[in-house]
């Protein structure tokens, strides 16, 4: 801990903190721009600037680290001056024109910055000269003509996103924020993640969905989770009028830190289906607008007129669905009335194996998101990271910069092989036989640190079962096997034992990503058969506003009587008998296990219209209808089965 | 001392601040009592005396020559001059053009505008004034209290007028300083 | 290794290129195996050695005859008096001037005046750049052998500081002081690095040696790796530097091929590898953490300091970072001494300091000479007074860290010490030497241009304000500028000085600042009166 007095204020802060978060841990305010809490300090905006008794110059607060009786004013004229000076140069350089910009009136920094410091006028005009303007993208709008230059867009693409696609060209004052090497930003390797967005303090960069729709900071926040995949990424949903303003990943948020992919910030931007407003019954052969009563009581009829405890009821889940709908489901289908021929829209399909390997070893296996970020190499088997979890994905593309080892062992093109230090396709042979190729190269380099029967001199007889010569499979195991913190990434649930008999051999961590919300709390509830409409004479089908697989429209067609609870009209909607309107995620709340077992809750953002009910709501009512109560005991039924992680 | 006397004037501009004076309601009364409103384009004279006003107050940014001329005549014949407004502070929304050469923005608004049929025309007479790059004000003269905001509320110009007839130099800060 | 007689050098300047320079060798080569003496003779084509109105040259030792203009035709004469028969064919000789390149050096001055000395060029364009033997025998690698073999790294940072060495770059900063801070910076690896980006406009003292001894940067490069503790070097040679790549790329094969790179050098456990990295034509990444990033193959933008790079350096490892002249000064002073170092120069500021004299003077070109000596006499006697006899009026003392020096001060010691009392900068070694029909106004525009365009745009007040200082002056030398306008130039210039992130934004409104000092009348009078005094700025009415 090292003393320093800022404004005359004796704080004591740990050792190498900067000179602004110190001030900021003591409740004094230094105004900045480039500054950005996840960022690098990158010292480029010069509005931080603070005395430092004994410097020659002015000192940028966000890149001076403390020492011991540093004496620090941040509230001098030549203070003072020097911020009005720095706004000066910054509103002469382009064309911030606030009467016509989106965010200003509270989410302009650069605005806020100058009443701050009481700008009346701008001393030096700007010479309106134009800068370009990139409205080519599909989510987002780049426009020069507002950007100060902090790069705190460029940072984050690069450090939290690893995508590196903005940067920025040529230099002095003719220096621009481009995509790549100067395209268009809709033709860039953009990945439309908008962390970009959600990090520019002026109206450089903004979403075209949430643009004029109204300001963050006048917008009511809810602070929940994204069910779009099961990392569970924490987000704040801005809402105005109980309407959707935007969607911004929550900084404070512990899996990801703020940073969200495409699917969760833009994807509920776009309501792209027709709701469905009202219960419907089919009547005369024809879906006809029902009360809930009616369409409650048509459901019981038809769930009565099949045979308890028998596969005569096929009951489906989304895995978009809280525990306590995926609960209140099994109580109901399992629990009272006996069915058989339960499980959810996936089917175990991502978490079958890998339970199966917990409860056969009766212990966790995988490990945390956290060991991804403090990994040192990464495997990434057989997982598509780019467009599926792609926040995993992040994480991984940011540390390779960093010096954290990438090896990608998969069958096809993965994205991620350009950024590998090493990339594996085998040609033929099983993944358990490319995975005993790279145990046989771990031990023939001397880097296992667990046992295994496969023996050095293995290697040629192993590596050519898979098309491949040893020497690739030596690169490779060097790449992965000589960190000391592994972590390999898998998808699918193909968990098969040998990954993780080959973890134990380099002594890494496995994370497999599952697939929605929801996943790893249905294959806790045992929620995981295959699908089978066979046997079934009536069909009870919890969509909410997932999607359902072609092969089930297809499958359900031919189950006499059919019940489907959603958000949205579909093909399973337009066929079924009975249609229960159905709440989308940002209108419900509840409990979500992600991929690493994290137990998170989500909040309502939006309220719903009327006549529609969460699952659970209606779920619940139909059980009275047919003379059940069921029982609130979620957390004790997560809990009933050894799971692939450690729940927390 | 008598009541300070004030001259108002609109330039490139939309009249919304001049609205936005006549929106302080019964006030005008108070600010009538405390000044000697003199030329305003809401006036009968339109011109500030020869012999000089204390207050003069300009809306709008400077676009042509005769904005220009009435600026300076403004600016020589008061004491202290107030910018009211977003044009007049920075240039504002007519300050759009200047990314345009004023060929296109007049060919723009004469010819091409959808409103305007084949007859149109950009106008050409010599008696009007030249058109130029549009101009904060103090570009073209020395201002001495900026008022911006799109337009400044009223109980903000209330505010400026008040301290003015009393002498004293308006600080605009707080809810006061906005610039849209 | 061969004995040679007789050396012949060919400059190869553009401008000698361009007359005719490679056929002049071609003719040479042919000439010396036709008359036998190819055993006996060595031909090198040697980099700029100056006096471009004589180009090309062909200089002859170890007589110091320098024969200029050559044409193809005269070789084979050249060649038969000369090389063969051993007479000096005087009618070809290049007019007598004793001033540039090695011929200085080589004729003893007489007189009271300061001669020229040489320590840092001592050997370039005298000895084959591509031989690490011709090298060897002009001491080459003594220092070296003798550090590794009977100094501890303590005694190296003793005689450095004894010696009083200080940064050639432009800050002037105590080498070994320096030296000592990496060396305790705490960290395995290290790095150390020479800063031969030199781009300041103006100067081009580096190339000289390191286009004419490359070997010694190598050698002084080890000697410092060995000092502080690093294993590993990087030399950032200017984009436009090809030639000085090229050479420096071969010297470092030579090195390895001869042990004085690679593993166990001397038989000690000391290891140093070296690497050539070129620039890719920024300025900034002559400063010394764009250098850094450059080389970690970021955009050349300058770090917030502190940290500094002897602590957190290349990929945050403790580095140091020299300039080519410093570091050429390291081996003749650890194989001289101290004592023998500070008999050059002024005590405060030992040694020597090359020049590259530049503008309005007779002779241009570059100049080695003990610090300390002033202006005026860089002026009257090695850039031989002005030309057309016109007055003096003012210098630029090359690039961000120079200044503009009146001709008040040109009888100021040219010193760090002497300089920085005198409110003006030694920069980084180039006298940009104006006469009375510079105008100020133009001269500060076209510098303040060059920042403009050279600032990395990392941060607001350099980025900006070199822009709005150029729109200014521009103003300004098209008679639109308004009185208001000076005291504008005078903020921006300050806080420019405050605020920015590094030497360039603190430093590019200093000739502002200069002009506004020692010539305001000059710049007011393009204001009130619209006229530009020396009648060369447009004054064309236009504003921007």
């Amino acid at each position: 801990m090292v003393t320093v007095t800022i404004d005359s204020k004796q704080i004591e802060v740990p050792e190498g903190t900067t000179v602004l978060r110190a001030a900021q841990s003591s409740g004094i305010h230094i105004p900045t721009l480039c500054d950005h809490p996840k960022l690098t300090p990158y010292g480029g905006c010069r509005l931080c600037l603070v005395e430092v008794e004994g410097a020659r110059t002015l000192q940028p607060s966000c890149t001076m680290p403390v020492s011991n009786n540093m004496v620090i004013h941040t509230d001098t004229q030549k203070v003072l001056d020097a911020r009005k000076f720095v706004l000066t140069l910054i509103f002469s350089e382009r064309n911030h024109f606030c009467p016509y910009c989106q965010v200003s009136g509270g989410d302009c920094e650069l605005q806020n910055s100058a009443y701050d410091e009481g700008m009346t006028h701008w001393p030096l005009s700007p010479n309106f000269q134009p800068y370009p303007v990139d409205a080519s993208h599909p989510y987002i709008i780049m426009e020069n003509n507002r950007c100060i230059l902090c790069r705190r867009c460029v940072r984050a693409c690069g450090e939290l996103v690893g995508n590196y696609t903005l940067g920025f060209e040529e230099r002095g004052a003719k220096s621009l924020l481009v995509a790549d090497t100067g395209v268009a930003l809709g033709e860039s390797t953009c990945i439309s993640c908008g962390t970009c967005v959600q990090v520019c303090p002026t109206g450089a960069l903004i979403d075209r969905w949430s643009a004029y729709h109204g300001h963050d900071t006048q917008a009511d926040t809810t602070q929940t989770i994204c069910v779009g995949c099961s990392v569970g990424c924490g987000i704040d949903v801005l809402t105005r009028d109980n309407n959707l303003v935007k969607i911004n990943g929550n900084w404070d948020a512990e899996i990801n830190g703020g940073v969200i992919c495409k699917l969760g910030r833009f994807d509920a931007m776009e309501e792209k289906c027709d709701r469905i407003a009202t219960p419907l019954v089919r009547k005369d052969g024809a879906l006809k607008a029902a009360t809930w009563e009616e369409a409650i009581a048509a459901a019981a009829n038809g769930l009565k007129s099949a045979g308890m405890n028998s596969a005569e009821i096929a009951a489906v889940i989304s895995t978009r669905q809280p525990v306590e709908t995926l609960s209140a489901f099994k109580q109901l289908f399992g629990g009272k009335l006996g069915s058989t021929n339960l499980t959810t829209l996936e089917e175990g399909e991502f978490t079958r194996s890998t339970a199966k390997l917990a409860e056969e070893s009766g212990k966790a296996f995988e490990g945390k998101l956290a060991d991804l970020k403090a990994a040192d190499s990464i495997l990434v088997l057989g997982a598509d990271l780019v467009s599926y979890h792609e926040v995993v994905g992040f994480f991984t593309k940011r540390a390779v910069p960093a010096g954290t080892k990438l090896l990608v062992v998969d069958t096809k093109e993965n994205e991620l092989d350009r950024l590998a230090n090493k990339a594996l396709k085998a040609g033929k042979g099983s993944i358990e036989d490319t995975l005993n190729a790279l145990t046989a190269a771990v031990v023939k380099l001397g880097l296992a640190k667990g046992k295994t029967a496969v023996k050095a001199g293995d290697l040629d007889a192993l590596a050519s079962k898979t098309g491949l010569k040893s020497e690739e499979y030596l690169d490779a195991a060097f790449v992965i096997a000589s960190g000391e913190k592994p972590v390999i990434l898998v998808e699918n649930g193909v968990l098969p034992a040998a990954i993780a008999d080959f973890a134990e051999l380099i002594d890494a961590r496995i994370i497999s990503v599952k697939g929605n919300a929801n996943s790893l709390a249905a294959s806790q509830l045992k929620l995981e058969n295959p699908l089978n409409f066979k046997a079934s004479k009536v069909a009870f089908i919890v969509l909410g506003d997932d999607d359902a697989s072609q092969k089930m429209i297809k499958d359900v067609e031919k189950v006499p009587f059919k019940i489907v609870q959603a958000t949205y009209a579909s093909a399973l909607t337009a066929n079924a008998d009975v249609v229960l309107p159905s709440t989308n995620w940002l209108e419900q709340g509840g409990h979500y296990l992600n991929l690493d077992g994290h137990l998170q809750q989500a909040h309502r953002a939006i309220t719903p219209a009327e006549e529609i009910m969460t699952a659970e709501e209606s779920l619940t009512a139909l059980a009275s209808k047919l003379g059940f109560t069921l029982e609130n005991s979620w957390e004790k039924e997560l809990q009933q089965r050894v799971s692939s992680v450690v729940l927390e | 001392m008598g009541k300070p006397k004030v001259s108002t004037d609109w330039l490139a501009g939309c009249a919304g601040c001049h609205m936005s004076l006549l929106d302080m309601d019964e006030r005008l009364a108070t600010v009538l009592e405390l000044a000697d409103l003199r030329s305003s384009p809401i006036t009968d004279l339109k011109e500030p005396d020869e012999s000089g006003v204390d207050v003069g107050i300009l809306e709008g940014g400077i676009n042509n020559s005769a904005n220009k001329e009435v600026a300076e005549r403004m600016r020589s014949r008061c004491k202290i001059l107030v910018a009211l407004g977003d044009c007049a502070v920075f240039g504002g929304v007519p300050a759009m053009r200047n990314f345009f050469t004023i060929e296109e923005s007049l060919r723009r608004a004469y010819v091409e505008a959808e409103s305007v049929d084949e007859s149109g025309k950009i106008p050409d007479d010599p008696e009007l004034a030249v058109p130029m790059k549009v101009h904060a004000l103090q570009d073209i003269v020395p201002v001495d209290v900026f008022v911006p905001g799109c337009p400044p509320d009223a109980d903000t110009i209330f505010y400026v007028l008040a301290e003015l007839a009393q002498g004293r130099i308006p600080e605009i800060k707080g809810d006061k300083l906005h610039w849209h | 290794m061969k004995a040679f007689r007789s050396m012949v050098l060919v400059s190869s300047d553009p401008l000698s290129i361009e007359r005719g320079a490679n056929e002049v060798y071609q003719v040479l080569q042919k000439e010396i195996k036709g008359f036998g003496l190819q055993d006996e003779i060595s031909l090198t084509m040697v980099g700029d050695v100056g006096r471009h109105d004589s180009s090309p040259l062909v200089i002859v030792y170890p007589e110091a005859v320098v024969y200029g203009p050559v044409k193809p035709e005269d070789v084979h004469f050249l060649v038969e008096e000369h090389l063969y028969k051993g007479r000096i064919a005087s009618e070809f000789q290049a007019p007598a001037r004793e001033l540039t390149g090695r011929i200085a050096w080589l004729s003893a001055r007489k007189g009271t005046l300061p001669a020229e000395q040489r320590i840092v060029l001592e050997r370039a364009g005298i000895i084959d750049p591509d031989s690490i033997d011709d090298y060897l025998i002009h001491d080459g690698y003594q220092a070296l052998v003798k550090a590794l073999t009977e100094m501890k790294p303590a005694d190296i940072f003793t005689v450095l500081e004894k010696s009083g060495l200080r940064g050639r770059g432009g800050a002037g900063f105590p080498t070994g002081s320096k030296w000592k801070f990496v060396a305790k910076a705490p960290g395995n690896k290290k790095y150390v690095i020479c800063n031969a980006d030199e781009s300041e406009p103006g100067t081009f003292k580096d190339r000289l040696i390191l286009e004419g001894d490359p070997h010694s940067i190598i050698e002084a490069l080890t000697i410092a790796a060995y000092a502080v503790g690093a294993d590993e070097g990087y030399i950032y040679i200017r984009g436009e530097y090809g030639l000085a790549q090229e050479r420096l790329s071969k010297a470092i094969e030579q090195a390895h091929e001869m042990g004085f790179l690679g593993k166990n050098l001397m038989g000690t456990d000391f290891n140093f590898e070296l690497h050539v990295h070129g620039g890719a034509g920024a300025y900034i990444c002559g400063e010394e953490t764009a250098l850094i990033e450059s080389i970690e193959g970021k955009r050349g933008e300058p770090r917030a300091r502190p940290p500094y790079p002897t602590t957190h350096g290349l990929w945050g490892k403790p580095t140091l970072v020299n300039n080519v002249e410093t570091l050429a000064n390291v081996p003749p002073i650890l194989r001289h001494g101290a004592e023998w170092y500070r008999s050059f120069g002024t005590p405060s500021s030992p040694g020597t300091k090359v020049y590259t004299i530049l503008g309005n003077v007779n002779v241009t070109g570059l100049i080695e000479v003990p610090m300390g000596i002033t202006l005026r006499e860089v002026i009257s006697i090695y850039a031989k007074g002005m030309k057309h006899g016109a007055a003096f009026k003012l210098a630029q003392t090359g690039g961000s860290s120079g200044s503009i020096i009146p001709a008040s001060l040109q009888d100021t010691p040219m010193d760090f010490d002497s300089f920085s009392k005198a409110g003006v900068a030694l920069g980084s070694g180039a006298l940009l030497i104006c006469d009375e029909e510079t105008c100020v106004v133009d001269l500060a525009k076209s510098l303040v241009n060059f920042f403009r365009k050279e600032s990395c745009g990392k941060c607001n007040p350099c980025r900006i304000g070199t822009q709005r200082i150029y729109e200014i002056l521009t103003n300004i030398s098209e008679g639109t500028g308004r009185m208001s306008d000076l005291d504008d130039l005078k903020v921006l210039n300050e806080n420019l000085y405050q605020l920015s992130n590094c030497g360039l934004g603190q430093t590019a409104g200093a000739p502002i600042r200069d002009i506004l000092n020692y010539f305001r009348a000059e710049v007011e009078a393009h204001i009130r009166l619209k006229v530009c005094p020396m009648g060369i700025c447009p004054m064309s009415g236009k504003k921007i």
